[in-house]
């Protein structure tokens, strides 16, 4: 069983990693590394929908926290879901605050998965991989 | 009297002498003001200056250190592995490098192991685990245990809990009766959540009452904690002196539905005290133990209006629906207003069996019985 590599190595996977923590954007750069990722990384709300813009939305996956300053989560994954596009960008949130509530939010905003801190890393990779595979 | 002053400071002492009473009180206190003024300013130049060293070196040795626990844990991950994370050794050379024998520097490697478990788990946290141990920055937390200031203690169980790891009952059950609130709440919840057989022994200890707000917070750590053992509740209730103690189980049999804890709670309907015996007569109410109900009823005139008001809602939960008569008595004979409002609460909830008599009621209650009628039978208040 090998976990930690990615889904075609011929092509990168551009993810965009939301988050305002400092441990977990190393966490996650550990886990989805070059050749097979390439991930970036914005620690609030704003910078999220300046990159957004300035890339035109050019991420093969989004990963995000709910609590952030400027922006939450849900308004990202909102308007994420609501922008001009094919097909979406897949979401997943990855957040401290996982009561019912919550996770309905997520999912009724259209997330694609919801994961609870603190995560394992190997569920991590393979919910990205399957979210890729679907794309 | 006569006071000697540096040469230096004779032409403001003879000015001071020559001043009036005021004046010198005046200037008294403007030296005494100036002085703490002073102080206070050095004390916040110095605590930032020392902040500002703290940060620095944080800021040297935090990249490192995560560095170094992603390398040496989250790149340590094979899946097939035989070892188990408890029993891997990690290669520390790197970590000896970092100032370690500094306490400074250690207190900022154990909050980081902290800070890193609470965002992965699985293998990798008990990894962790491991590299905590394997630094001894345990030892430092054991020291902490056996300060004499509360504070101390408080951080140092907090950090066991994070770290989880176990606490000899010896050390940690004196703590769960502290008189100082915070420090017993703490022991408390690392009993409970370090605790893997028995997480539920200092109820066995319990001197005070369990406070409510105790209570609220036990409630969340016990029903919130993965992993724990449940045991019976019944053995308090059965055998434990503390009201508070067999109050707060009856609320756990309640939510943890434990019915082989029945008997004990019926047991406790024969109980002088009142305040217990609502309680005991809620909780069968809840577990909806269908054969309790004609003793309710007997018992009904000869109790306190607590224990009458959980009686008719005991009767509404479980529902078997033999006594919509009394209910129905209760309703419109009683003089208190409480148990006229239980009742039609009670005769509501049952609307599936009681639909006859409800709208019979409907069509004959006066006024005021009608308002509660229709007040319970608003989908939108919770019963």
């Amino acid at each position: 069983m090998v976990l930690f590599t990615g889904l075609n190595s011929a092509t990168m996977n551009k993810i965009l990693l939301i988050e305002d923590d400092e441990i977990m954007p190393k966490v996650v750069a550990r886990i989805l590394q070059p050749p097979d990722y390439q991930l970036d990384h914005v620690s609030n709300g704003k910078e999220a929908f300046e990159k957004l813009e300035a890339t035109g939305y050019d991420y093969a996956l989004i990963i995000t926290d709910i609590m952030m300053p400027y922006a939450n989560g849900f308004e990202i994954l909102s308007k994420v879901k609501s922008h001009d596009r094919e097909k979406p960008i897949p979401v997943i949130i990855v957040s401290n605050a996982g009561n019912e509530d919550m996770i309905m939010e997520a999912f009724k905003l259209g997330a694609d998965d919801f994961l609870k801190k603190p995560i394992i890393p190997a569920e991590l990779i393979i919910r990205v991989k399957r979210l890729l595979m679907n794309k | 009297m006569y006071i000697q002053v540096p040469e230096f400071l004779e032409p403001a002492w003879n000015l001071f002498q020559g001043a009036p009473l005021a004046i010198q009180l005046a200037m008294i206190f403007i030296v005494i003001t100036t002085v703490i003024t002073l102080l206070a300013y050095v004390s916040i130049l110095r605590n930032r200056f020392r902040g500002y060293q703290r940060a620095k070196r944080l800021g040297k040795l935090l990249p490192l250190l995560d560095n170094l626990i992603v390398e040496e844990v989250l790149a340590n991950q094979d899946p097939l592995a035989q070892t188990q994370p408890d029993a891997v050794q990690l290669n520390l050379e790197s970590f000896y490098q970092l100032p370690l024998h500094k306490k400074w520097a250690r207190q900022a490697t154990t909050d980081r192991i902290i800070h890193f478990r609470r965002n992965v788990r699985g293998n990798p946290g008990r990894l962790l685990r491991t590299l905590y141990l394997q630094l001894e920055l345990d030892k430092d937390n054991v020291k902490q245990m056996k300060s004499s200031k509360w504070e101390r203690k408080v951080r140092a169980l907090t950090e066991f809990i994070e770290m989880d790891i176990p606490i000899a009952d010896v050390t940690i059950l004196p703590l769960t009766n502290s008189h100082n609130r915070e420090l017993r709440a703490a022991a408390r919840h690392a009993y409970i959540k370090l605790s893997k057989n028995e997480p539920f022994k200092f109820f066995d200890v319990v001197t005070d009452p369990l406070l409510m707000w105790d209570q609220v917070e036990l409630f969340r750590i016990i029903t919130t904690t993965e992993d724990i053992a449940i045991p019976n509740f019944a053995r308090w209730v059965t055998y434990s002196s503390n009201r508070s103690v067999v109050s707060f189980c009856l609320k756990l049999i309640v939510h943890y539905n434990q019915l082989p804890a029945v008997p004990a709670v019926k047991q406790l309907l024969d109980t002088k005290d009142h305040y217990l015996r609502a309680e005991a007569i809620n909780c069968l109410g809840k577990l909806r133990v269908p054969d309790i109900e004609d003793k309710l009823v007997y018992m009904y005139s000869s109790q306190p209006l607590q224990c009458q008001i959980e009686i008719l809602k005991a009767i509404g939960r479980i529902g078997g629906g033999q006594h919509i008569d009394f209910l129905k008595q209760e309703f419109l004979h009683s003089t208190n207003f409480d148990l006229r409002k239980s009742a039609a609460k009670s005769i509501v909830k049952n609307e599936s069996i009681a639909n006859k008599i409800l709208q019979e009621l409907l069509d004959t209650a006066d006024p005021g019985r009608l308002l509660i009628l229709k007040h319970c039978m608003n989908p939108l208040i919770k019963y």
